[in-house]
């Protein structure tokens, strides 16, 4: 099966402050939780790696945050429009022989754990979505459990001890998936998180997104376009 | 069909549209996007001795019309190459040529000692690398320098030589010249152009944020600067030259072979359109069918006329 797709805008809304969401037509008949489809933009170099929040059929949804000129095009697309896209791209996360997960998704991190919570449900997995958003504007919607300002760390160790997850997935800024990992991993709980990093070619060969992992007394480099984008917390080298 | 083929001085080659050295992986990624085995050849991302590990921090850099690179020559060392993918590339009969880098003379030589050994055709000589014992400066940088990198290498392979030249330089002539005494059997050029990348950015609370990145610019913005040097290489010497710099579509490829590039290397635009080597591919036999002529070489002549 070839990678590079043509999609069929289906719809094109806006979800939240500064937050759309985008469904296509693909031509795709599996994608896995975590993984990644990158759009193309006119005359831009690099195509925008974004997350699959939902995959209905052969319909693929994303949800994106206005940043700069790739989502600013993004958000322009109407009904019927194509688009020219590359996926499903990166691993995704495991969930063979989970009982019980705690998500935790932060900001429009939680774009891929709207689809892992959805596929953990269709396994009869149980789980609970907690996540953060800055303020109630931002919101999106789909979580057990919502944080408004603060941290979606803040009772997360409380959390933990009362549900008693044995996996921890999660999404979301760098420092909230250090922390977390960190948290985890003095509980002895895996964690499984879905790491960013400018990529160029999002398919593997140019090195350009590359995180350190460590595995025994190696260390050694991953892509997170290809080895990536889901990594266990406990494997990653943190930087400060 | 419209033959393609084309011969470097003896090395031939299906197609003269080539896959970019760094950007195109040992090749098996690209499988998911278009028929390998098409492509003139495939060019390795740089081997060195050892596998490196490359460089800290942000390393891609999204600028108007290219990016900037500072991967550091990540890799996976010529010897696990040599056994892990090398299998894979004769397997699927896909052409490649091995692009070699090194930090110092011997590191050069002992890596075309091993592709020697293992019967690799052609390899296609990275000299863009920092030389550690001489300031760090790039090999490609001294006529002199290159002349005697280039004169040991062939002291000890055997097979077809590719000397990829650095736009870094005020005379490309005299490298391309030193490079073609000292015996290579061709030049591809060029190699990504120093360039730095700054974004600045100011926040709500009115801080600025400034980040930098220092490295190699590629991609279509480069492409004047890459005619530039093909045509002024190509008026200096006798030997092939493989054009590399900026290749978005089949009409970049056009402009190249009517400067006198023998072949084409395609890279950055690989990240853009995973399919564009097999797109021009197709479209260039289409042209040639169209204006009735046989074969890439009439219309090569067509184009110098
Ligand atoms: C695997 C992966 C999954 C992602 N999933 C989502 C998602 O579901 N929803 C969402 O809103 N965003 C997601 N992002 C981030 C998203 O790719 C960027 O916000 C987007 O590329 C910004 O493009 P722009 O042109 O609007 O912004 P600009 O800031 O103008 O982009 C400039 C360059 O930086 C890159 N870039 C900017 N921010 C990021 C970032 N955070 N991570 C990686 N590259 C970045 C762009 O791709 C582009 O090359 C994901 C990133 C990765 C790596
Ligand atoms: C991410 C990246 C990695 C590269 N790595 C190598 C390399 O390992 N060896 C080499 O000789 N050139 C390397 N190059 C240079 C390209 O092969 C090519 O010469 C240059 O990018 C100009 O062509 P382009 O504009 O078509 O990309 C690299 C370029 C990029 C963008």
């Amino acid at each position: 099966m070839k990678k590079n797709h043509q999609g069929i805008i289906k719809e094109n809304i806006k979800i939240a402050k500064d937050t759309f969401k985008l469904t296509f037509d693909s031509n795709i008949k599996e994608v896995k939780a975590g993984q990644f489809v990158s759009i193309l933009i006119p005359d831009k170099t690099l195509r925008r790696p974004f997350s699959v929040s939902d995959f209905v059929e052969d319909k693929i949804s994303i949800i994106y945050k206005l940043k700069g000129d790739g989502t600013k095009y993004i958000s322009s697309l109407k009904e019927g429009e194509k688009i020219d896209f590359i996926g499903p791209m990166g691993n995704s996360f495991n969930i063979e022989n989970k009982k019980r997960a705690l998500i935790v998704g932060a900001g429009v991190g939680i774009a891929p754990m709207l689809y892992l919570k959805k596929v953990l449900n269709k396994n009869n997995i149980e789980n609970f979505l907690i996540s953060g958003f800055k303020e109630e504007k931002e919101i999106i919607k789909g979580s057990d459990k919502y944080v408004i300002g603060g941290s979606v760390l803040d009772s997360i160790e409380g959390l933990i001890d009362e549900y008693k997850p044995d996996v921890i997935y999660s999404c979301g800024p760098y420092i909230v998936l250090k922390l977390l990992s960190h948290i985890a991993k003095e509980k002895g709980i895996e964690t499984q998180v879905a790491m960013e990093k400018l990529m160029a070619c999002s398919i593997g060969v140019c090195r350009g997104c590359v995180i350190e992992l460590k595995r025994g007394n190696e260390t050694l480099n991953a892509s997170v376009c290809k080895d990536g984008p889901v990594f266990k917390g406990s494997e990653i080298v943190w930087q400060i | 069909m419209a033959d393609l083929s084309v011969d470097l001085n003896g090395f031939k080659l299906k197609s003269p549209i080539l896959s970019a050295s760094g950007t195109f992986g040992y090749c098996d990624e690209f499988e998911d996007f278009i028929n390998v085995s098409k492509l003139g050849s495939v060019v390795t991302k740089a081997l060195s001795i050892n596998p490196k590990k490359g460089n800290e921090g942000n390393r891609i850099f999204e600028t108007n019309g290219g990016m900037i690179n500072r991967i550091g020559l990540e890799n996976i060392g010529i010897k696990e190459f040599i056994n892990k993918k090398l299998p894979i590339l004769k397997e699927k009969n896909i052409d490649f040529i091995v692009n070699l880098a090194g930090s110092n003379f011997e590191d050069y030589i002992e890596a075309s000692k091993i592709a020697n050994k293992n019967g690799i055709k052609a390899i296609e000589v990275n000299v863009s690398c920092p030389n550690v014992k001489e300031g760090c400066l790039e090999f490609g940088t001294n006529p002199k320098t290159l002349y005697e990198l280039t004169s040991s290498i062939k002291d000890v392979y055997k097979g077809f030589l590719i000397i990829k030249l650095t736009p870094n330089v005020s005379d490309i002539e005299s490298l391309a010249i030193a490079a073609q005494s000292a015996g290579a059997d061709c030049i591809s050029a060029i190699n990504t152009l120093k360039g730095l990348g700054v974004k600045i950015e100011i926040t709500e609370d009115k801080k600025i944020i400034k980040q930098t990145v220092s490295g190699g610019l590629s991609g279509r913005c480069i492409k004047p600067v890459a005619l530039s040097m093909v045509k002024r290489i190509k008026e200096a010497i006798k030997i092939p030259v493989i054009g590399i710099g900026g290749i978005s579509n089949r009409d970049d490829v056009l402009e190249f072979l009517s400067v006198g590039a023998d072949a084409v290397e395609i890279g950055t635009e690989n990240f853009t359109n995973p399919n564009i080597t097999e797109k021009i591919t197709n479209e260039l036999i289409e042209l040639i069918d169209k204006l009735n002529l046989k074969n890439l070489d009439e219309l090569k002549r067509k184009l110098r006329e």
